[in-house]
């Protein structure tokens, strides 16, 4: 992952652009990120972390400013708080809808229950993080909001020497095939599809176990524990990548 | 105040309706057998009078004479009147002057008016009375007044008037009454009513061991108020013990901050600190979530998306899920399907419900054991069975696993919050369905699903 040091624009006006000139200079546009959320002390967490993974982050404290930022500076991804003074959350997010602005928007709400979660997705939301939440899963979040899969008519994936057929359902690695049980398959579907990319266990439950709940076993590590054992064979070099605390990282090169 | 409250409740107005609509049905009633007996008496007295003519005419023509006056001399009363007049209208016997103008010889009852000449002076009387032609050319008339059938009819009709004033009277008064009565139990549930939403929560309502509607209402009423009550105490007991399961970890976090805070001399040392006292917020913030989903899933009855739930597939997808998980503890999970069942379920509840009671089982069962789970048939029921070969839960816990945070002595040193079976619980009973759990050697949980009730 290619970091660019940090650069906070806490609420700096878009006009003044050292940040483009910066990314432009190192032959990189950053990535825009709005952030529309009233509690300060969050934002500015929130702010400082994207900042340092290199993100140009704008901030809004309320929902009707929220609004005209979206509309004006155009960001490549949103954050949004669920509950916000002048307008609400998920207010904004139908607005932008409607002028089919189709930026990639993270719900971030206090309000946990599944009713809650399916209303914020089905109000244009594409993801929804329950308050309190870890900054590792955020930024993870945002990332595979940003990079989301692009629908492809590809009947195979490749990542380095794996390879996937998905009409087949067969896996290899080299010229090594892969015997994988059906949801051995479609997790490492998943991470293939989202390759270079942190996956949490939060993510990889709700995707690929379609859990609406945690339950209080190590579920994800055991099952990523067996298909690592599959995928990563003796001698071979790993491609699934354990991050302390965090999640799993699928990875061509080490 | 008393009175107008009286006379505004629907009970008296009730009482009022039903007087009225008595009163009607009196005079009514009233009409029907008047005019009944009026039509009665008449036709026995025509056919009195038709069977006289009849008798007179049959005679020979001498005899007719002394027998219409034998007739008259009979009738003590007076009421009867006969004549015979000749062809050209003479009198020949009887007590009518001449012949009644308004009479037709038609051999038919009529009502005629005739006056009589009595010592007091002409007196006019309605009768009804009959002519004939006889054979001999005379003209044969009998009559009778029906001024007395009339006063008969009378008699009764005034018979029903009286009766209808006390019956009315008492209908009032007994409106009154039971007005007053229902006025005064409301009164006294209101009192207490009253004192139940101060906070006395022990109040119940009166009530008579009588099948009374009044009664059972308050039974019912008072069956509400015992299970409000018994949630009340067990949310008081909940809230102790979430404060309990929360300030746990909070405490243990804010020493080792405070700790780290002073004693740590490098960053990996506050690292070391700041990660445990993470770990600590962590586990406080997974007690929440538990509890939110528990209250959720307690409240969600009618957002339940309800749909046919295929158990055997659901529960080969638990047992495949569990597998890797059961093996690195080297237990053996199976999953021992014969039939394929469904039920009417939430599938994601339902499948979280197995799920936990599954991860319970493995979580509970030494290294070695068995985790067995069974879809079963039983009378009108559908079971799923998890069991193992753990410590199972005794008699005495049975109860207590069911309580928010109860973890049982054995497995203190478990990791878990302790709110899965709650959870199951709650699951369950949304669905209707019902928990069991069986006491003895290894654990044994049973989820039954009572077939739907034939609508």
């Amino acid at each position: 992952m290619a970091l660019v040091s940090g650069k906070r624009t806490v609420s700096g006006s878009m006009g003044e652009s050292p940040a483009n000139a910066f990314a432009a200079a190192g032959n990189r546009l950053m990535t825009k990120v709005l952030l529309i959320e009233d509690d300060s002390e969050t934002a500015e967490e929130i702010t400082a972390e994207l900042s340092d993974r290199g993100f140009e982050v704008e901030w809004s404290a309320n929902g009707i400013e929220g609004l005209d930022k979206a509309r004006s500076l155009r960001p490549d991804a949103m954050i949004v708080d669920r509950l916000l003074p002048g307008m609400d959350g998920l207010t904004v997010i139908e607005a932008l809808r409607k002028e089919q602005v189709r930026t990639p928007v993270l719900v971030l709400s206090a309000l946990g229950a599944v009713d809650d979660r399916v209303r914020g997705l089905r109000m244009g939301g594409d993801d929804y993080l329950t308050k309190p939440f870890a900054l590792v899963e955020l930024i993870a979040r945002v990332e595979a909001l940003l990079r989301r899969p692009v629908e492809s008519r590809e009947t195979t994936l490749r990542v380095g020497p794996l390879e996937l057929d998905l009409i087949e359902r067969t896996a290899k690695r080299g010229d090594r095939v892969i015997d994988l049980l059906p949801r051995e398959f479609r997790l490492l579907e998943y991470m293939m599809q989202r390759s270079d990319q942190l996956l949490t266990r939060a993510m990889l439950l709700e995707e690929v176990w379609n859990y609406k709940f945690i339950p209080a076993t190590n579920l994800v590590d055991v099952h990523m524990g067996r298909l690592r054992h599959k995928v990563d064979g003796p001698g071979e070099t790993p491609m699934i990548h354990n991050v302390r605390g965090s999640g799993f990282i699928l990875r061509a090169a080490p | 105040m008393r009175q107008p409250q009286i006379i505004r409740s629907t009970t008296f107005h009730w009482a009022l309706a039903v007087s009225g609509v008595f009163a009607v049905f009196v005079i009514v009633l009233f009409g029907f057998i008047y005019w009944q007996t009026d039509d009665y008496l008449i036709a026995r007295s025509d056919r009195m009078i038709a069977r006289q003519l009849n008798y007179i005419t049959g005679l020979p023509s001498e005899r007719r004479l002394i027998a219409i006056d034998e007739h008259l001399a009979q009738d003590s009363r007076g009421v009867q009147y006969a004549g015979l007049f000749g062809p050209d209208g003479r009198k020949m016997a009887g007590n009518l002057e001449r012949f009644p103008p308004e009479l037709t010889m038609n051999d038919f009852v009529q009502s005629i008016t005739v006056v009589r000449m009595l010592a007091a002076g002409p007196q006019s009387h309605a009768i009804r009375a009959i002519a004939r032609r006889l054979s001999d050319g005379n003209a044969l008339v009998i009559g009778r007044e029906v001024d007395e059938t009339r006063e008969i009819s009378h008699v009764v009709g005034q018979a029903l008037a009286l009766g209808l004033l006390p019956a009315l009277c008492l209908c009032l008064l007994a409106g009154a009454w039971l007005s007053m009565r229902a006025q005064k139990r409301v009164e006294e549930v209101n009192q207490r009513v009253q004192r139940i939403i101060a906070g006395d929560l022990r109040e119940r309502l009166p009530h008579r061991n009588v099948d009374e509607p009044f009664s059972n209402l308050a039974v019912i009423v008072n069956g509400m108020l015992d299970e409000m009550e018994a949630m009340i105490h067990a949310l008081a007991g909940v809230g102790n013990d979430i404060a309990h399961d929360l300030r746990t970890p909070l405490t243990r976090a804010r020493l080792t901050l405070e700790r780290g805070r002073t004693n740590a001399t490098s960053l990996e040392q506050l690292q070391t600190v700041v990660d445990k006292a993470v770990a600590n917020v962590d586990q406080s913030l997974a007690i929440i979530t538990a509890l939110l989903r528990l209250a959720e899933i307690e409240n969600s009855r009618r957002s339940a998306a309800f749909g046919s739930v295929p158990l055997h597939e659901m529960l080969g997808e638990v047992g495949d899920i569990y597998e890797p998980i059961a093996e690195n503890k080297k237990i053996d999970l199976r999953v021992d399907v014969r039939h394929r069942l469904s039920v009417r379920a939430d599938r994601d509840l339902l499948f979280e419900a197995v799920a936990n009671l599954v991860d319970n089982a493995i979580k509970f069962t030494p290294e070695g054991g068995k985790v067995e789970i069974e879809l079963l048939r039983g009378d009108r029921e559908t079971i799923v069975r998890v069991a193992d070969t753990g410590s199972g839960i005794s008699e005495q816990e049975r109860e207590a696993v069911l309580r928010r945070f109860y973890r049982s002595d054995k497995i203190r040193n478990t990791p878990g919050v302790g709110l899965g079976l709650s959870l199951v619980a709650a699951i369950v009973k949304l669905h209707g369905f019902r928990l069991a759990i069986h006491s003895g050697a290894g654990g044994r949980l049973e989820i039954i699903c009572p077939d739907p009730q034939p609508a």
